[in-house]
C-alpha cells in the first residue's frame, strides 16, 4: 500500500522556514516573480524523497520551502472503492486515483503566492478526510510523487522537472525491505501488490513520463547529479533576489510630484480630531519620563479612540428597529465581516483597543522583523483570522491592520502584501496607528497600495536614520529609523 | 442618501443652544445607537454598546476642560510641544441610571472620585426632589462631570445642578453628560443653567405623552440593570 515513502513525514506538506521569508514583492507592492516549483517524479522507492531532502539540505540558507506530496491528492472514494481499498484490491498506482485537477489548482495557488487548502488523505481510513490543510508562503515548492510529471496542467507549473531513474530490481528490493521491516507486511503480500499494480503502473505511466523531465537523476550514487541540480536552483533563485534588495527599506522622499505636501491631507489618510485631550494624551505618551503604568493606560485610551475613528470607515446600511417605547428608529447597521491583524509587538496596544470596541473580533498576528544584515523585513510568523484563511470569504472581509507607528513602511508593506495574497481587497484594509511621519512610510504605502487607508492620531515631521544598540547575537549595531519627535520604541515602552 | 441627510431627519432642532455639544454624528455612531435602541437587543449587548458610547461621551466631555502648554522631551531626545491637563475633576452620577456610566468614566479617568445624588419625583408636588447626596469633600475645587444617561424633561438634571451649586460648584464648572436628549429637555435645562456644558450623544425627536423620549431606547436603568 502507498504511501511509497515514509522517509521524513514531518517534512511533507509543511512550510519549512529557517530564518524568515524575505520580501517576495517589489517596492511597488507587486510580487516580482512566482514561487520556484520543482517537480520530482520516479518509480515507487526510486529515491524521490531522498533527492528532495538533499535539495532542501543544500538550500538551507533559503527560507520557506515546501514539499508537496502527491499522496495528499488521492480521490475521495465511494463505498465500492472503499471496500476494494480495504481488501488491497484498489489500484492506487493508476493515474485515475489522483485528483489531478485539484492538485494542479492547489499548486497554481501556491506558485502564485496565494494561500491554498490541500486535502488530507488518511491511509488508515483509505479516505480523504473532511478537514483540509492551509498552506501559504513558500518561495520554493518541491512536488513529489510517482505521477507528478504525468499531468500537463501540473507540468506547466514546474520551473524544473526531475525524474529519478532507478533500476526496477533495486526499487523492488527497497520496497520489500521497507514494507516488511517498517509496515509488518508479508513477502507474498508485497510481491502480489507489486506485480498487480506497482509494476504495470510504472511500465505504462510513470516510466514513460521521464521524457518530460529536464533532468534525469540516478536513483543511487547521485551526489554529483544532486549537486549540479542544486547549483542550478541556487543560481535561479539568486537571479530573482538581486532585483529588489537594494530598493527596499529606504526612507523615501517626502514629496512626490503632484502630491499635497501635507500627509494628513491625502485622501487615504484620516487624522483624528486634534482635541485638547488627544494632545494631552500625546504629551504623556511622548514624555520620556512617563511611568510604564501611565504609558500603558494612556496608550490603551488612545488606541480606543483610534479604533472608534477607524470604525467609521466600515460599510453601513440603513436599518430600522423598534424601540421599547414602541417607536420606530431609522438607523444604520454594520454589514461586513471585520477582523484585526496586528503586527507583533507594537500592534499590541491597538489590539487591546480593538477588543474594547469589537469584543469578539477575530484577531490575527504577523511577526515581522528586520534582517540585521540587510535591513530587509522578514516574515517570521503568520497566523490569520478565520475570515481571511479562505479566499472566498477574504474578498468580502474588512481588515484593521494594527501597528503603533509606521516608520519606513517596510513591515506595513509586507503585512498588506500578505493580506492581498489571501484575497483581501485593498480598499478593505484600514491601517490603524498612533503615529506616522511626513516622510517615509506613508509615501511607500501610498505608492504601492493607494486603496489602503491609514487612520492615525498624529503626523510627525521627520524620519531619521540612527544606529541601534549593539545586537546581543551579532555584536553589531543595526541601522534603524525613528520618527522625530516620536514616542520612542512603543513596543518596549508598552511591554518591557 | 448620505449619512448626514439621514441624521438630519432624526435630529431636531437645527440650532442648538451654544453650550450644547453632540458627538460627531458619524455612521458608526448611528449604528451604535441602532443597536441600543432595538428592543430585541440583549442585556449583555446593551451594556457593551452603551459603554462604548459612554466612553466617547466622557472623552468629548474632557475636551472641555482647560489645558496648559507643556513641553516634554521624547525618548528620541527631541522636544515635543504638547499640553498638560489642568484642574482636578470628579464625577457625580444621578441614581440610578447614572451609575451605569461610572465604569465608562473610570475607564477613561483612572480612579476618579465619584459622588452620587438621588433625585425622585415628589408624588405630592410632582416636582423633582433631592432624596440623597454624597459628594466629595473638596468638590467645590473640582470640575464636575455630571452623569445621567437620558435627558427627557430635564427635571432631575436641573435639580442636580442646583445641588452641586449649593455644594459650592459654579454651574460653568459642570459638564453634563448624557446619551440621548430630547429637544424639550435641552431647552428646559439650558434656560435654567445656561453656562453648564451639555454633552449629548444623540438628540431625538421629542417626548411622548408619558414623557418618554421617542424613539429613545426605553428605560435605561432597567435595560442595563434589571432585565
Amino acid at each position: 500500500m502507498l504511501p511509497t515513502t515514509q522517509g521524513a513525514p514531518t517534512h511533507k506538506n509543511h512550510i519549512l522556514t529557517s530564518h524568515g521569508r524575505p520580501p517576495w514583492y517589489g517596492p511597488d507592492g507587486l510580487p516580482i516573480h512566482n514561487a520556484f516549483v520543482i517537480g520530482i517524479a520516479g518509480g515507487s522507492a526510486s529515491g524521490k524523497t531522498y533527492v528532495a531532502e538533499k535539495i532542501i539540505q543544500s538550500l538551507q540558507s533559503l527560507p520557506s520551502i515546501l514539499i508537496l506530496s502527491q499522496d495528499s491528492f488521492y480521490k475521495k472514494h465511494n463505498e465500492q472503492e472503499l471496500a476494494l481499498a480495504f481488501s488491497n484490491e484498489y489500484d492506487f498506482d493508476h493515474p485515475s486515483s489522483i485528483d489531478m485537477e485539484l492538485f494542479a489548482q492547489c499548486l497554481k495557488d501556491l506558485k502564485e503566492y496565494k494561500q491554498t487548502h490541500i486535502p488530507i488523505y488518511s491511509f488508515v481510513h483509505h479516505q480523504r478526510l473532511p478537514e483540509t490543510k492551509y498552506l501559504y508562503g513558500a518561495s520554493v515548492i518541491i512536488v513529489e510523487g510517482i505521477m507528478t510529471l504525468l499531468d500537463p496542467a501540473l507540468r506547466d507549473l514546474y520551473d524544473l522537472k526531475i525524474f529519478v531513474q532507478c533500476d526496477s530490481d533495486l526499487m523492488l528490493a527497497r520496497r520489500l525491505r521497507r514494507d516488511i521491516q517498517q509496515r509488518g507486511r508479508s513477502v507474498d503480500d508485497v510481491l502480489k501488490q507489486y506485480l498487480r499494480f506497482v509494476k504495470p503502473a510504472f511500465d505504462n505511466f510513470v516510466g514513460p513520463s521521464a521524457k518530460y523531465a529536464d533532468v534525469i537523476i540516478p536513483g543511487a550514487a547521485n551526489t554529483v547529479a544532486i549537486d549540479l541540480v542544486v547549483n542550478h536552483i541556487r543560481r535561479k533563485l539568486a537571479e530573482r533576489h538581486a532585483s529588489f534588495r537594494s530598493e527596499l527599506s529606504r526612507a523615501q522622499p517626502a514629496i512626490e510630484q503632484g502630491w499635497d505636501a501635507e500627509v494628513s491631507k491625502w485622501p487615504g489618510v484620516v487624522l483624528l480630531r486634534q482635541t485638547p485631550q488627544l494632545k494631552g494624551i500625546h504629551t504623556i505618551l511622548r514624555d520620556e519620563t512617563t511611568s510604564r503604568e501611565d504609558f500603558i493606560f494612556f496608550a490603551d485610551r488612545l488606541a480606543t479612540l483610534v479604533v472608534e475613528c477607524g470604525m467609521d470607515l466600515l460599510p453601513y446600511v440603513p436599518h430600522s428597529v423598534q424601540t421599547p417605547t414602541d417607536a420606530i428608529a431609522h438607523g444604520l447597521k454594520l454589514t461586513a465581516h471585520v477582523c484585526g491583524v496586528s503586527i507583533i509587538r507594537a500592534g499590541g496596544p491597538l489590539q487591546a483597543g480593538l477588543q474594547r470596541v469589537l469584543r469578539d473580533v477575530p484577531l490575527g498576528a504577523l511577526l515581522i522583523q528586520s534582517d540585521p544584515s540587510t535591513g530587509e523585513p522578514l516574515l517570521l510568523h503568520t497566523s490569520l483570522p478565520c475570515y481571511i484563511l479562505h479566499r472566498e470569504q477574504a474578498k468580502d472581509t474588512w481588515v484593521f491592520l494594527l501597528d503603533s507607528q509606521i516608520g519606513t513602511g517596510a513591515a506595513a508593506l509586507m503585512a498588506i502584501r500578505v493580506l492581498l495574497d489571501h484575497g483581501v481587497q485593498e480598499e478593505h484594509i484600514i491601517f490603524l496607528t498612533f503615529l506616522i511621519s511626513q516622510q517615509g512610510g506613508p509615501n511607500v504605502l501610498r505608492k504601492a497600495f493607494p486603496g489602503v487607508r491609514i487612520v492615525t492620531s498624529a503626523v510627525d515631521e521627520l524620519l531619521l536614520m540612527a544606529w541601534s544598540d549593539v545586537d546581543w547575537e551579532t555584536g553589531e549595531r543595526r541601522r534603524v529609523w525613528k520618527i522625530v519627535p516620536g514616542m520612542g520604541h512603543i513596543g518596549d515602552r508598552y511591554y518591557l | 442618501m448620505t449619512t448626514r441627510e439621514r441624521i438630519a431627519s432624526q435630529t431636531s432642532p437645527a440650532e442648538l443652544p451654544p453650550n450644547v455639544v453632540t458627538l460627531p454624528q458619524t455612521a458608526q455612531l448611528e449604528a451604535l445607537y441602532t443597536i441600543i435602541r432595538d428592543k430585541d437587543t440583549k442585556r449583555g449587548d446593551f451594556i457593551f454598546y452603551t459603554d462604548r458610547i459612554i466612553r466617547l461621551l466622557v472623552e468629548e466631555g474632557l475636551n472641555h476642560l482647560p489645558v496648559v502648554p507643556k513641553t516634554v522631551i521624547t525618548p528620541t531626545g527631541e522636544k515635543y510641544d504638547g499640553v498638560g491637563f489642568k484642574g482636578r475633576i470628579c464625577g457625580v452620577s444621578i441614581l440610578r441610571a447614572g451609575e451605569a456610566m461610572e465604569a465608562g468614566l473610570r475607564e477613561v479617568c483612572r480612579s476618579v472620585r465619584i459622588g452620587k445624588i438621588l433625585i425622585q419625583r415628589d408624588e405630592e408636588t410632582a416636582e423633582a426632589k433631592l432624596f440623597y447626596s454624597k459628594l466629595p469633600d473638596d468638590i467645590a475645587n473640582r470640575y464636575v462631570l455630571l452623569l445621567d444617561p437620558m435627558l427627557a424633561t430635564g427635571g432631575s438634571a436641573i435639580k442636580a445642578v442646583e445641588v452641586l451649586q449649593q455644594a459650592g460648584v459654579p454651574e460653568e464648572r459642570i459638564i453634563f453628560i448624557n446619551l440621548v436628549a430630547s429637544p424639550e429637555g435641552i431647552n428646559a435645562f439650558c434656560m435654567k443653567h445656561p453656562t453648564t456644558r451639555v454633552i449629548t450623544g444623540w438628540i431625538d425627536r421629542g417626548l411622548n405623552e408619558k414623557a418618554y423620549i421617542v424613539p429613545g431606547l426605553g428605560d435605561f436603568g432597567e435595560r442595563r440593570y434589571t432585565c
